[in-house]
């Protein structure tokens, strides 16, 4: 934890990177600095009964793939800029325990329904089980 | 400054004249220009012809004769007006809006608040119009200087002792007086001495009193009168000790009291349970109907958010005029209280618990699969509409059970021929009447609202009120002819002396209670009552005047949609009963291992034999059709959100019946009303009344025996008939205090 | 000092041991051992005139042959947590030498319809002592905003 903070305490706007390599190399470090900073993440929010460390790892990772086409290495280093200010706010605790519920772990593919599924009901009978207004 | 400004400074200066003489020229109105007005001439240039206007409130004239038509002109304006109307009337006609407070439309004229002075030419002063009748010819100017004076001083002279205490009073904002003092009076007042004060006077549970408010119109005077016929209220005392009051302390007993909170001008008169609740720019008016009785009354329910905060009255000429019993205007606390809100069950150890609408849904769905077709039975309650009471019927009878009624319709009724259990008369119709027979029925406390309409007939027209019953209390002249059905025999066959009153009766009104359908001998009453009709000439082609007086909001309707049992005793044999909010059913013969299944609104009294209970929502909170007593479907409408986890009766009733497996053909109330369009289509012609196709004089003769146990009586308090009603608090206070 | 001790072996000859150890430890003499403060009170009380017990059991004690202002004290009815805000306002101005009219006569003088009880002040005594505004969640009485009461099943 002192070590994440210590960490992002120095951190600051590095030199572009020369080339994809370089870029390439940052990428990775952050991850693992992000990675690092997930086991502090679940104490300060206290996440430990909605998520494994693992999914936030997993999320983490996604939002990295996401711009895995991105080949410019000046994009990837603004990037990377912003994912260590995300990170950063969320170290910091800037952020509150449902942003961070919101965006990593129930992420984008929003709740899943948890209210038992039956097959057989229509339309109907789902609304009504929902509420009077319909 | 120039030198004219100052000599016209100068020259004014020289007119005003010296303070000593100033005391003595003290003008009287404080409006300058109204200080020395003219009397308009007719010399005057003539104006310019003035708008066409229109009638105040869209208000159409009616000529009896059109021979009797005379003209006079408002402001100038030619208007045609039947003879015997009041200037105050030809101006409204002319669109002239006079104001008033002491006229009402449906009292008689008073003529004492002074406030509707008009000037009339060639009259030497202004006058009231409320009391003057309109002459052909006559020349009526309202907005001369004169008039204008005359009401800002008739206005300052109420405002003398009237309480500068708008801010706090419970008609602020609603109040003739602050609307006219806004638009009439002076913007300062001269009065420098002490306002009087007046003791307030309990008039009991409903109507508040603050008395040194009351402006002496006398409105709630005449109206306790002349409408609700009780000689409580009175005027004591003369000039300046003169006060509204009853002559002893006591309260206002009377049915119809709350109506004098809404003709009281001022604050004098305001709602106990409303005061200091709301105030009435911030409530939303939704305008429904009520169901507390079978008059069906139309009402207007004010509602801030969640919560009712009054019901008012709406104008109907056809129903209840412009009055509404107390029942319907202060049962609204009971929709606060006992509310059923999530679907409970209750569990082998007999206690309820709060379930989920699937698990509750899924075990009625499960009992009612596995009981015997016949074994099933449906009572809808008396607060029901029509669209869940179809549903309801069609439930059942894909299940293959006929056994559905509505509760206070009786073990056996009649629903084949609908002049047999409507008011054929209909209520306006009543005025009409000459000579009525009232069966077995005590309007007063059934159908206050049409009992107001015969008080109305009795003392307009000094009809002859004939009555069979027990002794009952009623606020005009009538005759107690005798207290069972042996009576009705005997005027039958002409032996008793109402025969003669009716067969003298140009329009004879027979009115039978509902609670012959709850006698064995029922067909045979009806069977008597229709000899009875055919020999007075009851039921003619331009008249019917046999009629039955329900109690129920929900009754016409079941009937008109076939909510008949097919046996009379299913009850006794049932395994599986399904209650739609009803609460007066007698479930003592049910078996003890039927299945309950309570679908309603309120913890009355069936819901403590539930197995299910199932949360509806009441009638303020749904829209629902009902036909009231003389045949008319209305509908409510919503006006504030479910409670709890509530669902509408037809929902509740549409799901349970595709978890049963046996889904219902519809999913909208549109669906549902082209489902009650082939059985029962006056339903769906809303706002006007049907009358019946057919005579009951088609009914076939009974050959049962009249039975000679007297009439009983139908609804004991008067205050307290429904599942809501029986919840108020305020019903049960006024129960307590006025029931005598 | 010795009329002290005479008063005590009498009052242990009248009520037996036992009852005057207990009304020793009421007393706070057990207490007065450890407290100063306490124990000072105690030694002044010997020779002093009892003005008043007022409503919460303080005892207002005054004797006029010690130094001027310092002539009237209270002792506390707890003896183990005292402090001055459990002097209720009607002893106050006694005992602050601001009138000479006790507690007691002076309270003939309170109306009755209103005025509300002195209570000490709790600060620092513990959460539940703490005031919370309305809307507080600790606040116990907590608004009901339903606006409807619900049928409740168990009653009859």
């Amino acid at each position: 934890m002192a070590q994440v903070a210590q960490v992002l305490k120095q951190f600051r706007v590095q030199p572009n990177s020369t080339s994809l390599e370089e870029a390439r190399k940052r990428t990775f470090e952050f991850f693992k600095l992000a990675c690092r900073s997930i086991p502090s993440i679940m104490e300060i929010y206290t996440l430990e009964d909605v998520v494994h460390p693992s999914q936030l790892r997993a999320s983490v990772l996604a939002e990295i793939r996401k711009n895995a086409h991105i080949t410019n290495p000046k994009v990837i280093d603004l990037l990377l800029f912003k994912a260590m200010e995300e990170l950063k706010n969320v170290v910091d605790h800037s952020k509150q325990r449902h942003h961070i519920i919101g965006q990593y772990v129930v992420g984008r593919q929003g709740l899943e329904d948890l209210a038992p599924t039956d097959p057989g009901t229509s339309d109907y009978l789902k609304k009504f089980y929902n509420s009077n207004y319909f | 400054m120039g030198l004219s400004l100052l000599a016209s400074r100068a020259l004014r200066l020289s007119r005003i004249p010296s303070r000593a003489t100033q005391i003595f020229l003290r003008p009287i109105v404080s409006t300058r220009d109204l200080n020395t007005p003219e009397p308009a001439t007719s010399a005057a240039p003539p104006p310019p012809p003035p708008p066409h206007r229109h009638p105040v409130g869209g208000a159409r004239v009616h000529f009896p004769t059109p021979d009797d038509a005379i003209e006079v002109f408002v402001d100038g304006f030619a208007v045609k007006i039947p003879k015997g109307f009041t200037v105050l009337q030809a101006c409204e006609v002319a669109g002239v809006d006079i104001p008033r407070f002491c006229y009402h439309d449906r009292l008689s004229i008073a003529g004492n608040c002074r406030m509707c002075l008009v000037e009339v030419e060639k009259s030497p002063k202004p006058v009231a119009s409320c009391a003057m009748p309109a002459l052909p010819g006559m020349k009526i100017k309202t907005d001369t200087p004169i008039a204008k004076k005359a009401r800002e001083g008739v206005m300052e002279f109420l405002l003398m002792n009237h309480p500068l205490d708008c801010p706090i009073c419970d008609q602020g904002g609603e109040c003739d007086l602050q609307d006219q003092s806004m638009a009439f009076g002076s913007d300062r007042g001269r009065f420098t001495e002490m306002k009087r004060s007046v003791v307030d006077k309990n008039l009991g549970p409903l109507v508040k009193t603050v008395m040194t408010r009351c402006i002496q119109c006398t409105r709630c005077v005449r109206f306790a009168s002349e409408i609700a016929g009780v000689q409580d209220l009175g005027m004591l005392g003369r000039g300046s000790g003169e006060e509204i009051g009853t002559y002893v302390e006591k309260l206002m007993t009377s049915e119809l009291s709350g109506n004098v909170i809404d003709i009281c001008p001022v604050g004098a008169l305001t709602s106990k349970p409303f005061a200091f609740k709301a105030r009435n720019w911030e409530l939303k008016g939704t305008e429904t109907i009520d169901v507390t009785d079978a008059v069906g009354s139309n009402i207007r329910i004010d509602s801030r958010g969640p919560e009712v905060m009054r019901v008012l009255p709406r104008l109907n000429e056809d129903i209840n005029e412009e009055w509404i019993s107390d029942k319907t205007r202060f049962f609204y606390d009971g929709l606060k209280r006992q509310r059923l809100n999530d679907p409970m069950i209750r569990g082998p150890d007999g206690r309820f618990k709060t379930v989920s609408w699937r698990d509750a849904l899924a075990i009625v769905a499960e009992v009612v699969n596995q009981v015997k077709p016949e074994e099933i039975v449906g009572v809808a309650g008396k607060l029901s509409d029509a669209e869940s009471m179809i549903v309801l019927k069609d439930f059942l009878n894909k299940m293959g059970s006929n056994n559905i009624w509505c509760e206070g319709n009786g073990p056996n009724p009649n629903a084949d021929l609908r002049s047999g259990y409507i008011m054929n008369t209909s209520i306006s119709g009543l005025e009409q009447a000459d000579a009525f027979l009232l069966v077995g029925t005590q309007p007063r406390v059934e159908a206050a609202m049409v009992n107001a309409r015969i008080r109305k007939t009795v003392r307009a027209t000094h009809a002859k009120v004939g009555y069979i019953g027990p002794p009952t209390d009623f606020n005009y002249d009538h005759q107690n002819l005798g207290t069972s059905p042996q009576t009705l025999v005997e005027i039958a066959e002409g032996r008793h002396p109402f025969s003669a009153t009716l067969a003298n009766a140009k329009n004879p009104v027979i009115i039978l209670g509902a609670g012959i359908f709850e006698r064995m001998d029922k067909d045979a009453i009806f069977t008597v009552v229709n000899a009875i009709a055919k020999k007075h000439n009851v039921v003619r082609p331009d008249w019917n005047g046999l009629n039955t007086l329900l109690i129920n909001a929900a009754q016409a309707a079941a009937l008109d949609l076939g909510l008949v049992p097919e046996s009379d005793r299913s009850i006794e044999s049932a395994k599986f009963i399904y209650l739609m909010g009803a609460d007066d059913v007698s479930l003592e013969k049910l078996p003890n291992d039927a299945f309950v299944v309570y679908q309603g609104h309120h913890g009355d009294r069936s819901v403590y034999r539930a197995n299910v209970i199932l949360p509806a929502s009441a009638f303020t909170e749904k829209e629902g059709t009902y036909a009231n007593t003389e045949g008319c479907a209305q509908t409510t409408l919503p006006a504030v959100p479910i409670v709890g986890d509530a669902r509408d009766d037809w929902k509740i009733i549409r799901a349970l019946s595709e978890v049963a497996g046996i889904q219902l053909p519809y999913d909208s109330l549109g669906g549902i009303r082209s489902r009650i369009r082939t059985v029962a289509p006056n339903l769906l012609e809303i706002d006007e009344r049907v009358p019946a196709t057919f005579s009951n004089s088609l009914r076939p003769e009974s050959s049962q025996k009249i039975k000679p146990e007297p009439f009983g009586v139908t609804v004991e308090n008067f205050y307290m008939t429904d599942a809501i009603t029986r919840a108020s608090k305020i019903m049960a206070q006024c129960s307590a205090l006025l029931k005598k | 000092m010795g009329s002290v001790v005479r008063n005590a072996l009498n009052s242990i000859k009248e009520k037996g041991i036992t009852n005057f150890f207990r009304e020793l430890r009421q007393q706070g003499y057990l207490n007065a051992l450890l407290d100063g403060n306490l124990m000072q009170t105690k030694i002044h009380n010997i020779g002093a005139t009892l003005v008043g017990v007022d409503k919460f059991g303080n005892k207002y004690y005054e004797n006029l042959k010690v130094q001027y202002g310092r002539h009237r004290w209270v002792e506390y009815a707890s003896k183990t947590r005292y402090n001055a805000s459990q002097v209720p306002p009607e002893w106050h101005g006694w005992l602050h030498f601001i009138t000479d009219r006790t507690g007691d006569e002076l309270l003939r003088l309170k109306p009755s319809r209103y005025g509300a009880e002195h209570r000490e002040n709790l600060t620092g005594q513990g959460d539940e002592y703490i005031y919370h505004s309305k809307g507080h969640a600790l606040n116990s009485g907590q608004r009901d905003w339903t606006r409807y009461e619900s049928w409740q099943p168990t009653k009859p």
